[in-house]
């Protein structure tokens, strides 16, 4: 062998062993990162079933809570109902208004759409306390007492960034040349939206509105001085009305009770099945509203 | 939907004009004004304040395929977009001079863009169905948004008829519901041609509408444009001088001048322009000793 051969296999070798040992570093870096990621999430997980699961009954979601909270029994009928018509109905008032300012910002552009960009910013990074101040001013104030209405007009303000958000990344990932075929086609710009960049941004927009759900539904801070909680079943939006993340509220404040504990630790393990079920249906309906050569 | 659509006039009635290819008379290129479908006449188009065409005169033949050639980035392609008033959708861009369709002036203030864009037909570069529409869908919604057409047999012989204007209903005779992007390239270059076929337009803008396509599908879709000059009139933008001289009847060669504008240097019939061209730089260029 001659020594200029000799020489290149040495450098060969030094380069190879320099490079594996950093490679294998930033490989158990990245596995740590991921088990501290992932460690508490899981006990977090754990923690909400071990804790709750002995609570769940079929008497906790057909019965309403028991007066004393300190007494057992009884169930959490009144405050699922709550949450979800609370949710409902702010999502009914978010998502058309969400989609028609992304609409509104992508069409206009321009430091109009800038300035109303920054708005929505600034209204999502807003502590949710402060939401339910304004909506206690706007509405409870306005109409004289506390209500479910309130309590959704808090929550549709809650989810309306994260959904503008979302469809207006979307709106401007739409292919250019989709946007010039819909012009040259004579296509009038409502018609293009309604029927060409929305149903191709749906999937994405779904997926928005569902994380803004999810959100939404674990919120107590806007509730507390809405919706204020109800002790009773109620279908009237007129009323107060109770919500799952208030009476955990409620009842974790009184954990000395072992009753009230456990009705908190069963709530919250309902709220994140509820959270998760919105999360994968989310996923479902995105992959179902996708044409047939891109799922 | 009670949106009544608004067209511009109808093109006269005229019969299609026997394209006569005198290359010895300099006359020949002298056209006479009912032949003309588009006429532009001193046309500049602008991004803000730069020009990007500079003072383009161009008649259009009806019936007959314009090839519009040159060197990247010499208007070609903005040109093409001014006739459909396209160009103006880009903010800041605007144009001067004047541009007739059948002695009509596009630019007059009563003018509804959106309706030149529905008489005037566009096919752009990359085929751009509509991802979420399947094949039926992509040729009918258009027609059906503009209130062209109504209840679901009309909208089905539009399209059969449409797609086979495009020589392409017997390829998706089978898969009507399959989703327009499902398609090959052609296919969808073909689907698009079908889609805009289906307006019922006059006159059809094509965009180098072959330059993302393989050579066959080039060829189908060549053919195509030979097919549809006999009811359309076809102005084609191209960067490929093989496929000008093989489809075009008529032949503009632009250039970029030194104030980074494109003008016309010459045009003429093609087999004018590629065998005997007036000007230098024509020539130089479809020998290919220079763009």
């Amino acid at each position: 062998m001659s020594s200029s051969a000799l020489a290149v296999s040495d450098r060969l070798r030094a380069t190879s062993r320099a490079r594996h040992a950093k490679d294998r570093a930033l490989m158990v870096l990245a596995w740590a990162a991921l088990v501290v990621a992932v460690v508490p999430l899981v006990a977090i997980a754990w923690f909400l079933v071990e804790q709750g699961v002995r609570s769940i009954s079929l008497e906790f979601f057909t019965s309403d809570p028991p007066g004393d909270l300190s007494a057992s029994g009884g169930g959490i009928r009144n405050a699922v109902v709550g949450t979800l018509l609370m949710t409902g109905l702010a999502t009914l008032i978010a998502v058309p208004a969400g989609i028609a300012l992304a609409v509104f910002a992508r069409e206009i552009g321009g430091r109009v759409a800038g300035s109303v960009r920054f708005v929505v910013d600034v209204l999502a990074g807003l502590p949710s306390i402060v939401v339910g101040i304004f909506v206690y001013s706007l509405v409870v104030v306005t109409t004289g007492h506390f209500s479910g209405l309130a309590g959704a007009v808090a929550l549709a303000v809650i989810e309306l960034p994260v959904i503008v958000v979302a469809s207006d990344e979307l709106l401007r990932l739409t292919d250019r040349r989709i946007d010039e075929g819909t012009r040259a086609l004579g296509m009038l710009r409502w018609r293009s939206f309604l029927s060409v960049f929305i149903p191709t941004a749906l999937s994405g927009i779904i997926t928005g509105v569902l994380l803004a759900v999810s959100r939404a539904i674990g919120e107590t801070a806007p509730l507390i001085f809405t919706a204020l909680g109800n002790n009773f079943f109620t279908l009237d939006m007129n009323e107060p009305v109770q919500a799952m993340p208030l009476l955990i509220y409620r009842n974790a404040l009184n954990s000395a009770f072992p009753a009230a504990r456990d009705r908190a630790m069963g709530t919250a393990l309902v709220l994140v099945v509820i959270v998760l079920a919105f999360n994968l249906m989310g996923r479902w309906i995105a992959r179902r509203a996708r044409p047939a050569d891109q799922r | 939907m009670t949106t009544t659509p608004i067209r511009l006039q109808p093109p006269p009635v005229e019969p299609a004009p026997v394209v006569s290819v005198s290359a010895a008379s300099h006359n020949a290129k002298m056209l006479e004004p009912a032949e003309l479908s588009v006429e532009l006449s001193g046309v500049n188009a602008f991004y803000g304040s730069r020009r990007v065409v500079r003072d383009i005169s161009l008649p259009v033949r009806s019936n007959a395929i314009t090839a519009i050639i040159g060197p990247s980035g010499c208007g070609k392609s903005t040109l093409l977009r001014c006739i459909n008033r396209m160009h103006e959708l880009t903010p800041g861009a605007h144009v001067e001079g004047r541009i007739e369709y059948h002695g009509i002036d596009l630019y007059a203030p009563d003018i509804d863009p959106v309706a030149v864009r529905r008489t005037i037909g566009m096919v752009f570069q990359q085929p751009n169905p509509f991802p979420t529409m399947s094949i039926h869908d992509n040729v009918a919604a258009p027609a059906r948004f503009n209130g062209l057409i109504a209840g679901k047999a009309a909208e089905h012989d539009l399209v059969e008829r449409c797609l086979r204007q495009a020589a392409l209903w017997d390829e998706v005779k089978d898969k009507l519901k399959a989703g327009g992007t499902s398609l090959s390239g052609g296919q969808q270059q073909r689907l698009c041609i079908a889609r805009a076929l289906a307006l019922e337009p006059d006159v059809l803008l094509m965009d180098e509408p072959c330059s993302a396509l393989d050579p066959i599908a080039t060829l189908q879709v060549e053919n195509l444009m030979v097919e549809l000059k006999r009811d359309y009139t076809i102005i084609i933008v191209t960067h490929n001088m093989q496929q000008a001289s093989r489809v075009s009847d008529q032949t503009a060669f632009l250039t970029m001048g030194d104030d980074r504008a494109g003008y016309l240097v010459e045009m003429a019939d093609t087999v004018e322009i590629f065998t005997n061209p007036r000007q230098q730089l024509t020539e130089d260029y479809v020998s290919g000793r220079f763009g």
